[in-house]
């Protein structure tokens, strides 16, 4: 539990801070801009956000904070839900502007919070508050940390759901006073900055001097923290393949919300950590050795249960494997070298999968996928030199010219440099012999290439049609050289550095379900996923009414399907001949099928001892079942016809 | 290829739906349950009925909830990460719920919120929340006020936990907008921990993004079978005695409370709109016709008294008046036509 709460904090702070970091440019450039406005208009600042409004908390929080430190004390954050009026606005605005201030120096004043709530919320009274706490020769600390009058800053978070009187009131009233009271806007946007036209009439708008931010996009966001997050050694828990592709699936197609995908993440190291019982060895290096000392028999046979493992066994000499069988100390001894490797591989891998990044995303067409994340998802798929995209990665590659391979080598030998792994030292060396084999070749890229290099650049440029002919054309043009010619000295280099990336691909990008003892540190069930974050209500309720077997374990219950079955529950049975029906369904109709079919299974062994009876009971089941579908919202009394219900889902037999 | 097979599925799916909308003309049998001749059952002797008669699969509901009683301690464990329970699937999740209240919230400060009962609301939970948890004698002017209120007693005292349960979070009273987001702002406090059952196929088109993210929703599913005893005792089936409309027995009261001649009046109507029923234009009676015929029988000998009688009639819900387009007054009962000859009939056998 205490390792749980410890990874949620370190992965928590880590995105709050990048999150921050990736707003503060942003932001440096409104609170500038947010210092020099002042004119007869009201400035206003008009972010446009995208539409993932769940991350738009986290920005907004961060900018009012970054104001405060910097501009001015008096900033307020309004949500439309708390101003549904002009008077709702102004009481908010007016005790948020009060309490900032209370908060932002709050040691000497106590007589500004004297009765908030009776101070009559009007533009005067937040004027003459204005006044007093400017001009006052007690405040002059705060006025000499910004500036003489502090602007007012109001944020308005969500400009799509305000309405429009009470942002135009507001507005109008405000224009009115800009000259007391300098106020500066801020709107929040999700969708495109033509909302403000929609909603703001022209005579409104011409009182605004709006100028627009753009915000990161969120699928940047998204990249970066995969970046920062899962493409590191520093936590020890990974994520298989399938669970990744589900939180991007869910992030592409759903949301766009990074907090979801956040959430995501913490369900599956929740998971992880509840499911696996292994997963106390999922820490960083230095506690795997007290953790595997600490290990009981019982853990040992959990280890040994591993399928990872017992593939690892097999291959082992037989000594071996009886000793990893049956001694404790020497399965742990094991454990403890392989989780090392583990982590070597580890080291090997963020490095290799960079470089070959490297490559991929400057291709044409991006053979193995754009982003890092895709590429990342391929290699840990399969073996990455398997595929067919791999091939055609390998085969643009041999194309490449000479300023290109040596600009990419130039990173590749930066990435390796930088990165802690221990082995690369000779990678390194090859690659930087490479580069100064280059160098002797000099002229190469000067000489014979330029017509075909200007032809890739063009491609390079962009990947339309006309483009693609050109590339048609140049690699007739190569093929057909390669044939007359003999290779160039240029060409012989790139064919061996091409050969010694993939050997070094190969080397290093081996899937992680290949090693021994994934299992404690991937988190690999995405059905759970699927289950807890991306339910389908639906689907498990038609499911539940058409074929209840999936349920009830309950032999009677077996049928092919398609066919009402007797022996269902009453619900099941009415939903069945509700499927059969059109918009509207007759009741009594309905109420006779029903007693049709439950009939049909009574009949047999019970020979009606009283009809009546039986036909009350009959009916009082067939109520029941009809109003709990009522209540799952199947059906809905109609007024159309008497004693009719409407159905509201269609299709069905 | 499958996607091909997926398209195919699409377009038929539209298609259905385009076929169950076209005609207006519905294709259904004019019998109804009036004619059935068959009592309608009312509330008690349904339940009767229904004790009666064995619930069918015990066992194997039996088992489904085992299994889901083993993720009790996993769900407090999720509870206390910030993430908020949903559970869904078909099957009242009210005896699940209340196992699990009993198993784990027994010594904990925990509200259990009926939704599917038809007066409660937001604010009848925050007044319970304010009150009894935070005890706090004291109105508020708003529910947003004393939402904030609640919000800010809670991050000022870390100590103070809440769990809440709320049954039919999709319930009538709960399902509006504002009161989805209150309960939703409620549920994003970090040391207020949620657990909810939802049964309507649509309930989760009252999220929207924002309200989603602040309940983190963790959902579980957790079909039990097991009928909607108390869900449903709330809900006006059709087939039941109806509430909402005039029913023969009430009616039967109240007019065996009522004068001689003020039964006759009721009478007069009720025989002349029985004559009309197959008029579908009938407005109803002036009142200038029936203070006529009223006066002709012997039952008003002023305009004055049959007005008072029309009132008292109008308390008792027994008649509506309708303004017509020449602006002259009409008189309607407001009850099936069915009934009232029920009504008829037995009133000739009590004479």
């Amino acid at each position: 539990n205490q390792i749980e709460e410890d990874l949620n904090k370190q992965l928590f702070d880590n995105l709050v801070s990048f999150l921050r970091r990736s707003h503060s440019e942003f932001q440096e450039k409104t609170t500038e801009w947010n210092c020099q406005m002042k004119s007869r208009e009201i400035p206003t600042a008009a972010l446009v956000l995208g539409v993932n409004v769940t991350d738009h908390d986290l920005t907004f929080r961060s900018l009012s904070e970054v104001l405060q430190n910097r501009v001015t004390p008096y900033v307020a954050l309004l949500q439309a839900k708390d101003c549904p009026g002009i008077k709702n606005l102004m009481q908010k605005l007016l005790g948020q502007l009060m309490n900032c201030y209370v908060d932002v120096d709050s040691e000497e004043d106590d007589y500004v919070q004297t009765s908030q709530n009776r101070i009559r919320c009007s533009m005067t009274s937040l004027i003459t508050w204005y006044e007093s706490v400017t001009k006052t020769p007690s405040k002059k600390r705060t006025s000499s940390r910004h500036w003489q009058s502090p602007p007012v800053v109001v944020i308005f978070k969500d400009m799509e759901s305000f309405t429009t009187k009470v942002l135009q009131d507001f507005i109008v009233i405000s224009s009115q006073h800009i000259h007391e009271l300098p106020l500066v806007l801020v709107f929040g946007i999700a969708t495109s900055p033509m909302i403000i036209h929609g909603l703001l009439p022209h005579s409104v708008s011409s009182l605004l001097c709006i100028e627009l931010f753009q915000s990161l996009s969120c699928k940047e966001h998204l990249s970066t923290i995969i970046d920062k997050v899962l493409l590191t050694t520093q936590f020890p828990l990974k994520l298989s393949e399938k669970v990744l592709q589900v939180l991007i699936n869910i992030f592409l197609y759903h949301d766009f919300s990074v907090q979801n995908f956040i959430k995501g993440f913490q369900l599956c190291i929740v998971e992880h950590f509840y499911t696996q019982p292994l997963s106390v060895l999922c820490c960083h290096q230095e506690e795997v050795k007290k953790r595997i000392n600490s290990l009981s028999h019982n853990q040992c046979e959990n280890i040994r249960r591993l399928p990872s493992f017992r593939r690892y066994v097999e291959n082992q000499p037989s000594e071996k494997q009886i000793a990893l069988l049956t001694t404790d100390g020497f399965l742990k001894e094991t454990v403890q070298q392989l989780l090392d490797d583990l982590n070597v591989y580890h080291e090997n891998y963020f490095p290799v999968l960079r470089c070959l990044h490297v490559f991929t995303s400057s291709l044409p067409k991006y053979p193995l996928g754009k982003q890092i994340r895709e590429l990342h998802c391929a290699c840990l798929e399969n073996r990455v030199w398997e595929t067919e995209e791999y091939e055609s990665f390998l085969q643009l590659a041999r194309m490449l010219n000479k300023c290109d391979l040596v600009t990419m080598l130039q990173k590749c030998v930066e990435i390796l440099v930088s990165s802690p792994g221990k082995e690369f030292d000779k990678t390194v060396e090859k690659l930087k012999e490479f580069l100064t084999q280059f160098q002797k070749l000099e002229g190469g890229c000067a000489l014979s290439y330029v017509p075909l290099q200007i032809k890739l650049k063009l491609f390079y440029n962009g990947t339309n049609g006309y483009h693609f002919l050109w590339y048609i054309l140049t690699l007739l043009e190569l093929k057909e050289s390669r044939r007359s010619k003999k290779l160039t000295k240029f060409e012989m280099l790139r064919f061996e550095v091409v050969d010694y990336i993939d050997s070094v691909v190969r080397n290093y990008l081996v899937p992680a379900d290949h090693k021994t003892l994934h299992e404690i540190v991937y988190f690999n069930t995405a059905s759970v996923l699927r289950e807890h974050l991306n339910a389908a209500p639906r689907v498990a309720l038609h499911t539940a009414l058409n074929n209840p077997y999936c349920y009830l374990k309950s032999q009677a219950l077996r049928s092919d399907g398609g066919s009402i079955s007797n022996k269902a529950p009453d619900i099941c049975i009415v939903y069945k001949l509700h499927l059969e029906c059109g918009r509207l369904i007759n009741l009594v109709d309905w109420l006779e099928a029903f007693s049709t079919v439950v009939t049909a299974v009574e009949g047999p062994n019970a020979d009606a001892p009283s009809s009546d009876q039986v036909d009350d009971v009959i009916h009082a089941r067939f109520i029941r079942a009809v109003s709990e579908l009522e209540l799952l919202g199947f059906i809905k009394p109609s007024k159309q016809k008497t004693d009719h219900v409407a159905r509201l889902t269609w299709g069905g037999c | 290829k499958k996607v091909t097979k997926k398209k195919d599925k699409m377009s038929n799916l539209v298609e259905e739906y385009f076929e169950a909308h076209s005609t207006s003309k519905v294709l259904t049998s004019d019998r109804t349950l009036q004619k059935l001749r068959k009592r309608r059952l009312n509330q008690q002797t349904l339940h009767d009925l229904l004790e009666k008669s064995p619930l069918a699969y015990a066992a194997e509901i039996e088992e489904l909830n085992q299994q889901y009683e083993s993720l009790f301690s996993k769900w407090m464990l999720q509870l206390h990460l910030g993430f908020n329970i949903v559970l869904y699937g078909l099957g009242s999740k009210h005896d699940l719920l209340e196992k699990f209240r009993i198993s784990m919230l027994q010594d904990t400060v925990h509200l259990v919120v009926n939704g599917y009962f038809p007066s409660i609301t937001v604010r009848s939970i925050l007044n319970s929340i304010t009150e009894e948890v935070l005890d706090h004698i004291g109105t508020f002017r708003s529910p947003l006020d004393q939402l904030e209120f609640i919000i800010k007693r809670f991050k000022e005292d870390s100590s103070l936990e809440l769990y809440v349960l709320i049954h039919n979070l999709d319930s009538q009273m709960l399902r509006g907008e504002r009161s989805q987001q209150i309960l939703a702002q409620l549920s994003s406090l970090p040391s207020v921990y949620l657990i909810a059952s939802i049964d309507h196929i649509n309930a989760p088109l009252m999220w929207d993004q924002a309200k989603q993210s602040l309940y983190n929703w963790l959902w579980y599913e957790t079909t039990t079978f097991s009928p909607y005893v108390e869900e449903t005792s709330y809900e006006n089936s059709l087939l039941v005695q109806q509430s909402g409309s005039l029913a023969l027995s009430s009616l039967t009261h109240v007019l065996r409370s009522l004068t001689l001649n003020a039964r006759g009046i009721f009478r007069l109507l009720a025989q002349y709109q029985l004559e009309n029923k197959d008029n579908p234009s009938y407005p109803g009676l002036s009142f200038q016709d029936f203070y006529q015929q009223c006066r002709e029988a012997f039952l008003v000998n002023s305009d004055l008294t049959l007005r008072a009688q029309l009132t008292e009639f109008r308390d008792h819900k027994l008649i509506r008046t309708k303004r017509g387009a020449d602006g002259v007054e009409y008189l309607l009962i407001p009850v099936d036509d069915s009934t009232l000859t029920d009504f008829l009939e037995k009133e000739d056998e009590d004479v």
